[in-house]
């Protein structure tokens, strides 16, 4: 479980037009784990994992994939790129295809696998991310949030073993959105390694594993979610804010509801039920 | 236009192998502007009329709408076969004067303009037929199939996606435009639209490169591979084909 399966060292990187995007990056992902990052536009989030596809090449530092430094030959890049896949934050640069179907299929016959085996790939990528309704329509008349999982499920149906996923549910609406974490928990369950970008600070402290926190290239934190988001500073230079059951917690802590003992909270569920424990006491003391 | 592209998703003949349609329409097309009298090029326009409206069940109005798009190029460009200028009377069939000169139409002229006319009309009903009920994306592979170099066939996939990935970006800039007062007036106008051009061309640069960069993250390697979609082929269909393609071909014979 603890095995680090893909990880960046010390990584720079600039733009050719001088942008200092990456400074000295080191990321460890453990195989299985369920990471997050965080981090304002522009914090270099969707650099990183540009790199870890092997399509941007650090500067200074490397990419290793179980322990082994990536060199950029073209076979190396297509056997990393089979094992990481990334879904790309704005799907209009990603699906290439006007056909969803073919979009879909793109990957994994470039995989050079059977036909038979590609279809039925398609086939359950659309079921798992509920596109199979869109199969017939052109790629033009889909919604935001349609085409996003439209590329999303060109990337599930690689099977990739480590996938990364950029802001995926930026644009989803709350069904597909919570429908989406369900995916991911399923992903997880069979024992991918998934990576996300997000601002939904909530959604990555329920989530993840881990969450690894970047700020104007550089990785400012890096620990389990609850440890992460008690450090006030870091929050405010990130410019993140508080998950609300954090947040929540914390005030009823400080106006006496709840004692300083009562662990964080991890889902809803916790926050509510030491809530109800405390004021039957309270109601029966009256 | 994007209406156009719309129904060839949602008629009642996308169920139909492309290639079937593909053939109808070119064998069809060919028919039609090899003919040498109007009667074969009015049948086709009756049977593609019928073909889009009845069979493919794409309302009458819109076909009407679209086959009028042609008809005022059609109209300019067969008129000046029509009309000539000379400076004898000799010959023409109905003709004015002026100043020495005679303007008017020459009868042979007239039947080639006529005949023209109703060929275009004839031809363009094929093409929208094509156009109506299949899919570029399907009328593509046919392509492959058919051996088109991939090159042609690749670029055509990346275009047609990208026609609508950029229309989508120049109306959202223009209407970001217009709702700042970008277009009030014509000063503006200008301005508005050469900075419309310059951010969008801004756009299918760096669009051009996040899609390199998408496409090799999937592994592309420079062939794009695709699945078709498969299609039932009907017998039947071909042999529809071949009795209403024979007729006609016999009557431009005929008419030689
Ligand atoms: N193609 C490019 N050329 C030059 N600079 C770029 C390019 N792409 C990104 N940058 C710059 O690199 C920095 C990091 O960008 P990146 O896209 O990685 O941020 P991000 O964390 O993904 O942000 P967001 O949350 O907005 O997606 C930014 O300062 C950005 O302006
Ligand atoms: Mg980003």
């Amino acid at each position: 479980m603890s095995e680090v399966i893909l990880e960046a060292v010390d990584i720079e990187f600039s733009y050719p037009d001088g942008t200092n995007a990456l400074r000295r990056v080191n990321l460890q992902v453990k195989k299985g784990e369920k990471l997050a990052i965080l981090g304002s536009n522009g914090a270099g989030k969707s650099t990183l994992f540009l790199h870890f596809n092997g399509i941007y090449r650090p500067n200074s530092g490397s990419i290793k994939y179980r322990g082994q430094d990536v060199s950029y030959d073209k076979k190396a890049l297509i056997e990393l790129r089979k094992k990481v896949g990334i879904v790309f934050q704005d799907p209009d640069s990603q699906l290439f295809s006007a056909s969803v179907w073919q979009d879909i299929s793109f990957g994994p016959l470039n995989l050079e696998l059977a036909e038979e085996v590609v279809m039925d790939r398609v086939q359950q990528a659309m079921l798992d991310t509920e596109t199979t309704d869109l199969k017939d329509k052109p790629t033009h008349l889909l919604s935001y949030g349609q085409k996003k999982r439209v590329s999303i499920a060109g990337v599930l149906a690689m099977e990739p073993e480590v996938i990364i996923f950029d802001e995926p549910t930026a644009w989803l609406d709350p069904r597909h959105a919570r429908e989406f974490m369900e995916l991911l928990e399923k992903l997880s369950q069979k024992g991918k390694t998934i990576i996300i970008s997000t601002h939904d600070v909530d959604l990555a402290y329920v989530w993840s594993d881990r969450i690894a926190v970047m700020h104007s290239g550089e990785i400012i934190a890096n620990g389990e979610p609850g440890e992460v988001f008690l450090q006030p500073e870091l929050i405010k230079r990130a410019d993140l804010v508080l998950p609300w059951l954090l947040e929540m917690h914390g005030v009823l802590v400080q106006k006496g509801w709840l004692s300083p003992a009562i662990p964080l909270p991890k889902t809803r569920e916790d926050l509510f039920s030491s809530i109800a424990a405390r004021s039957e006491r309270k109601l029966s003391a009256l | 236009m994007i209406n156009l592209d719309a129904y060839a998703y949602s008629n009642a003949l996308k169920i139909v192998h492309p290639a079937e349609k593909l053939s109808f329409a070119m064998i069809t097309l060919v028919v039609c502007l090899a003919s040498p009298t109007v009667i074969t090029p009015l049948i086709v326009l009756a049977l593609m009329a019928g073909g889009i409206i009845i069979k493919a069940g794409i309302p009458g109005r819109f076909f009407v709408k679209l086959m009028l798009v042609p008809l005022t190029f059609l109209l300019v460009s067969v008129l000046t076969i029509a009309f000539s200028i000379s400076p004898s009377p000799a010959g023409f069939w109905l003709a004015h004067n002026v100043g020495g000169l005679t303007l008017g139409i020459r009868f042979p002229d007239l039947i080639t303009a006529v005949h023209i006319f109703i060929k275009s009309l004839g031809a363009v009903s094929c093409l929208y037929f094509l156009a109506l009920t299949t899919p570029i994306t399907e009328i593509i592979t046919v392509l492959g199939k058919m051996r088109v170099p991939v090159i042609i066939t690749e670029l055509m996939v990346l275009i047609y996606r990208f026609i609508f990935v950029f229309m989508e970006i120049a109306t959202t800039i223009r209407r970001a435009q217009s709702s700042r007062l970008g277009y009030i007036s014509k000063k503006s106008s200008f301005r508005s639209l050469s900075w419309l051009f310059s951010a969008l061309f801004g756009k299918v640069f760096l669009k051009s490169n996040e899609l390199f960069d998408t496409m090799t993250s999937r592994c592309y390697t420079g062939e794009i591979k695709v699945l078709a979609k498969k299609y039932p082929v009907s017998l039947k269909n071909y042999l529809v084909l071949t009795m209403l393609e024979i007729p006609l071909v016999l009557l431009n014979l005929l008419g030689r």
